[in-house]
């Protein structure tokens, strides 16, 4: 099931400029409102200064009067605040899988994660977001972080064709980094196959709970869905395990299919219910899905953009 | 044909402790076609798949699956498979088709086969349990279960059915101490029913050679002579099956033996093994009380634990006593090899009987088998006799003995006195007649004790004598010798004679004829060829009641005091008055046949098929009236006493497990094995597919 050689070379290669002209149109959508350093396009649960009204509190000693709703004052001839929402940046944190297990399938898996993530931050780039890229594999992390601004995405571009996998992805030691090291809180995609022989619950653990709108994007080659299709394994084979080299000896058979698939749906229905325990959102998406669908469809329904 | 296609073909009929006996026709073909296939098909299970290496993004969904269906590697460590091991059963089961298993208790088997049915005393045993345990309510006699479990072989065997051959022919014979056919080579299932439904019970003890002997010719053919001219039999076509349906209790089974190729099928019938014996019964008028009888009785118990029994005695159907205590019959033991039933005699208290009468033992407890349970003896009147001696005078040994003896009247002659008083062959008007060293130029009709001279009879030639002689053979269950042993006779001087066919020696020594009888309608005779002078048998007691013996004997015709009790099987050969006709003989079951009785009054009828008294009638020489004998048969046999079956027969060198005849259908199972061998190839097949389909 591994691919031939990356075919992605440029900017164009990742995102082609018809699919970037649908997508200045759109935005990355919160479920949450965070907090953030800049003042920005979104909306914060911390009151503040913008012109948006929130709410009224009573005045204590200190407060500041310019903030004094006079005509309160002048009707009820109590003192109130007005509290006001104040306006602030999004962080977009794009976690992309780039252990050896990406480079798989036809189409590319790890070709068709980076094209989505180029995607998903170039939507982030030009809604001024900020965004940030982490590429994680056997346990270290690689960043290109606060990234902000449509002339950007020729940044985040080279740092996608720059990206190689290799070794295991060592996703909970990355996520316990990611998570410890945020900068504001935001929303997080996680670009993966979700196939780590540790388990990916520790690891999506570490990234959980921590203020992060979370989405975990499950990528899969369609033969890794079903290995009966084209271009998948049948006969007699010595299986190598691309991250671990474990060698498993087998004889393709339609039962042995029968429970690679019974054993494929187990782990995406696991993978399923810890996100929705956790409040994550989690997309299992063949990486034959046009990324324009994903992006424009997909990803709409699940309230990731707008 | 080779030594290995006779192993291979030949029909092995094998013991086996299993309900149901399996028979293997051809076992070692099963075995080389199993051991030649089997090892290379392991073998190359070891042979190892080379597989495509292929890298993947991840192997944890895969699992392990090792169902090599190609090898291109000499060796692996085996291990298990779904494939291999239908491969190993169907092989397995080929194999075991090839050998050809038959078993008892499916289906029938083709070819000829032969139907004995065992009809003896034994086979009367009510049945009350089967062999499981279930309950038979009423009893069935052990016979009825034959004869139905034949029926139900007979429309297996010739009704066919699936894999199994239609028996091309059956034939029946039933036996007991006789065999007959009753019904030859057929394929009518009717006709073979209706000829076991007729079979009849008998107390007849079992003998198996005489069936198997019938059974054979008709089988086998008295044929040319071979290569060095000795005749042999030699099979007429297929050797037919024997099939024995019987409880086992063969009297003649260790005389028997199997020709080449022969086989048998021992169907087991009953179950029941409790049952007592009468075996002997007898009866005597003491001397000094001839009005009186006194009976005394054997018992046997075949079983291995003692029993105690009532017995009672019936004079002509009448209670007359019951022995006052249970008689204890020791349980059956194993000497030297041998199986000895327990014994016990009974002596009951002399009874007033003077006239004729017959008398039964009977064992008050009931048991399995009911018909051996008593026994008669017919006893004639109270009778006085009368005795002449004829001599020279000086018979004083003779003379003194026959004094002592409960004679009505005793007298003696002269030689002269005699021929003259018998003139013209006219009776003597004596019971008995002796000649002590004389003879008379004629004997007139009577009954004769002759000692020393030689009697003036047909057929009885003197050519000279012998000196110093013992006896070597003699008839010891002769009336004559009852307590009258001649083991320690010494004879000095022994009369050579040359009898012939008619009469009959009871004595003999290495020269010749010691005592002789002669039985005719009119003249009975027993003649001792020597002087007991000559011999020390006057000094001893057996010589004294010799003579009284004798005398008894001659006195009632050749009847002994006790009529000799037959045994069923045995012919009733019975002397009746000349002139006698009409004769009729009654059955104890109530059944009347007819019966000649030749112009000297010699009845013979039988042979006897049933114990219990039969009862002769026939018109007199006068025609006045219609007279009776009366004739005991007694089953009187410790062996079909013993009515537990046997659970195997050996017969010469083989060893035939019994089947019980709830099993006893026997057919091939090979067809079946090799159905399910190719199943189970069928099911190996579409496996393969299935997993060589992606």
């Amino acid at each position: 099931m591994s691919s031939a050689q990356p075919t992605l070379r440029k900017l164009d290669d990742l995102l082609d400029s018809r699919l970037m002209a649908k997508l200045d149109g759109i935005d990355v959508m919160s479920r949450k409102i965070f907090s953030g350093k800049l003042q920005g396009e979104r909306r914060s649960r911390r009151r503040g200064q913008s012109v948006e009204f929130a709410d009224f509190r009573p005045y204590v000693h200190g407060d500041d009067l310019r903030f004094v709703d006079w005509n309160i004052f002048g009707r009820l001839d109590r003192l109130f605040l007005k509290m006001f929402l104040e306006e602030e940046d999004l962080s977009l944190i794009i976690a992309l899988d780039t252990s050896a297990s990406m480079r798989s399938g036809s189409p590319d898996t790890f070709d068709y994660a980076r094209r989505v993530a180029m995607a998903l931050a170039y939507v982030g780039l030009v809604n001024q977001h900020r965004v940030s890229l982490v590429g994680f594999s056997q346990g270290r992390v690689e960043r290109a972080s606060n990234l902000r601004g449509r002339r950007k995405a020729a940044d985040v571009a080279q740092w996608l064709l720059r990206q190689q996998p290799e070794g295991g992805s060592g996703f909970e030691e990355a996520m316990r980094l990611v998570g410890t090291a945020r900068q504001g809180r935001g929303v997080m995609i996680v670009l993966s196959d979700f196939l780590f022989p540790e388990g990916f619950e520790k690891g999506l653990g570490m990234v959980a709970g921590r203020g992060f709108d979370l989405f975990a994007l499950q990528v899969l080659a369609p033969q890794v869905v079903d290995p009966s299709r084209e271009g998948g394994i049948h006969g007699d084979l010595l299986l190598v395990d691309a991250e671990t080299g474990v060698e498993t000896e087998v004889t393709v058979t339609p039962e042995l299919i029968r429970l690679y698939r019974e054993r494929l749906d187990r782990l995406c229905g696991a993978i399923r219910a810890y996100c929705t325990r956790r409040d994550i959102v989690h997309l299992v998406v063949e990486s034959s899905t046009p990324v324009e669908t994903l992006m424009l469809e997909y990803l709409r329904r699940r309230g990731l953009l707008r | 044909m080779s030594a290995l296609t006779q192993i291979l073909s030949m029909p092995q009929i094998l013991s086996m402790p299993q309900i149901l006996a399996l028979t293997w026709v051809t076992p070692l073909a099963g075995a080389i076609l199993g051991a030649s296939i089997l090892a290379p098909l392991v073998a190359l299970w070891f042979l190892k798949l080379r597989r495509k290496r292929r890298v993947i993004s991840s192997t944890l969904l895969w699992s392990r699956s090792l169902a090599d269906l190609r090898a291109n590697t000499p060796f692996q460590r085996i291990r298990f498979s779904w494939l291999l091991l239908l491969q190993i059963l169907a092989i397995v089961l080929i194999a075991v088709a090839l050998a050809q298993p038959e078993a008892e208790g499916l289906g029938a088997s083709g070819g000829r086969h032969v139907l004995l049915i065992d009809r003896s005393a034994s086979m009367n045993a009510m049945e009350t349990a089967e062999e499981d345990g279930t309950t038979i309510d009423p009893p069935i006699a052990r016979l009825a279960l034959a004869k139905e479990a034949a029926k139900t072989r007979v429309r297996a065997l010739l009704g066919g059915g699936w894999f199994s051959k239609r028996a091309s022919e059956v034939m029946i014979v039933a036996f007991g101490s006789r065999a007959e056919i009753r019904s030859p080579f057929t394929d009518n299932i009717s006709t073979l029913e209706s000829a076991i439904d007729a079979i009849t019970p008998t107390d007849e003890a079992t003998v198996l050679s005489e069936a198997l002997e019938l059974s054979r010719a008709f089988t086998s053919n008295l044929n040319v002579a071979d290569a060095r001219g000795e005749k042999n039999e030699l099979p007429v076509g297929e050797l037919p099956t024997i099939e024995l349906y019987s409880d086992g209790r063969v009297s003649d089974l260790a005389t028997l033996a199997l020709r080449e190729g022969e086989g048998i099928v021992y169907h087991r019938v009953g179950t029941a093994d409790r049952n007592l014996a009468v075996v002997a019964v007898s009866a005597d008028r003491p001397p000094e009380q001839q009005n009186r009888i006194q009976v005394f009785a054997a018992l046997v118990n075949p079983r291995t634990e003692a029993a105690s029994v009532t017995v009672q005695m019936a004079i002509d159907g009448t209670v007359r006593a019951v022995t006052p205590e249970k008689i204890t019959i020791p349980a059956a033991a194993e000497r030297d090899g041998q199986w000895v039933p327990g014994r016990a005699q009974v002596v009951f208290r002399p009874v007033e009987q003077p006239n004729n009468a017959s008398i039964e033992v009977a064992i008050v407890e009931d048991d399995a088998l009911r018909d051996d349970d008593a026994a008669l003896v017919v006893v004639p009147p109270a009778k006085k006799l009368s005795v002449l001696l004829v001599s020279n005078g000086d018979a004083f040994l003779l003379r003194t003995v026959l004094e002592a003896l409960p004679v009505e009247r005793f007298a003696t002659m002269t030689l002269g006195e005699f021929e003259a008083a018998t003139a013209q062959l006219k009776p003597s008007g004596y019971d008995v007649v002796v000649f002590d060293g004389v003879a008379p130029a004629a004997l007139p009709p009577g009954s004769y004790l002759a000692v020393g001279a030689v009697p003036p009879i047909d057929g009885l030639t003197q050519f000279g004598s012998h000196e110093g002689v013992y006896p070597r053979i003699a008839r010891e269950e002769h009336p004559l010798f009852r307590a009258a042993s001649i083991d320690e006779l010494f004879v000095s001087k022994l009369v050579a004679v040359q009898a012939s066919k008619n009469f009959e020696v009871v004595a003999e020594c290495a020269e010749g004829p010691m005592i002789l009888t002669l039985d005719r309608s009119d003249l009975h005779l027993v003649y001792l060829a020597f002087d007991p002078l000559d011999s020390n048998w006057p000094f001893q007691r057996s010589f004294v009641n010799f003579v009284a013996n004798a005398v008894e004997h001659l006195g009632r015709a050749g009847e002994s005091l006790t009529g000799r009790a037959l045994t069923p099987g045995e012919a009733i050969s019975m002397r009746l008055p000349a002139g006698a006709r009409n004769g009729e003989v009654e059955t104890p079951d109530g059944r009347k046949f007819t019966c000649t009785i030749d112009p000297d009054g010699q009845l013979t009828w039988g042979p006897v098929q049933l114990a219990g008294l039969h009862r002769i009638r026939f018109t007199p020489a006068s025609g006045e009236g219609v007279e009776m004998r009366l004739v005991a048969v007694n089953i009187a046999n410790a062996d079909e006493a013993r009515i537990a079956p046997r659970s195997e027969l050996a017969i010469g060198t083989q060893t035939v497990q019994g089947v019980s005849v709830g099993d006893s259908r026997r057919g091939a199972l090979w067809p079946w094995v090799l159905s399910v061998g190719l199943v189970i190839v069928l099911l190996e097949w579409w496996s393969y597919q299935r997993q060589v389909r992606v």
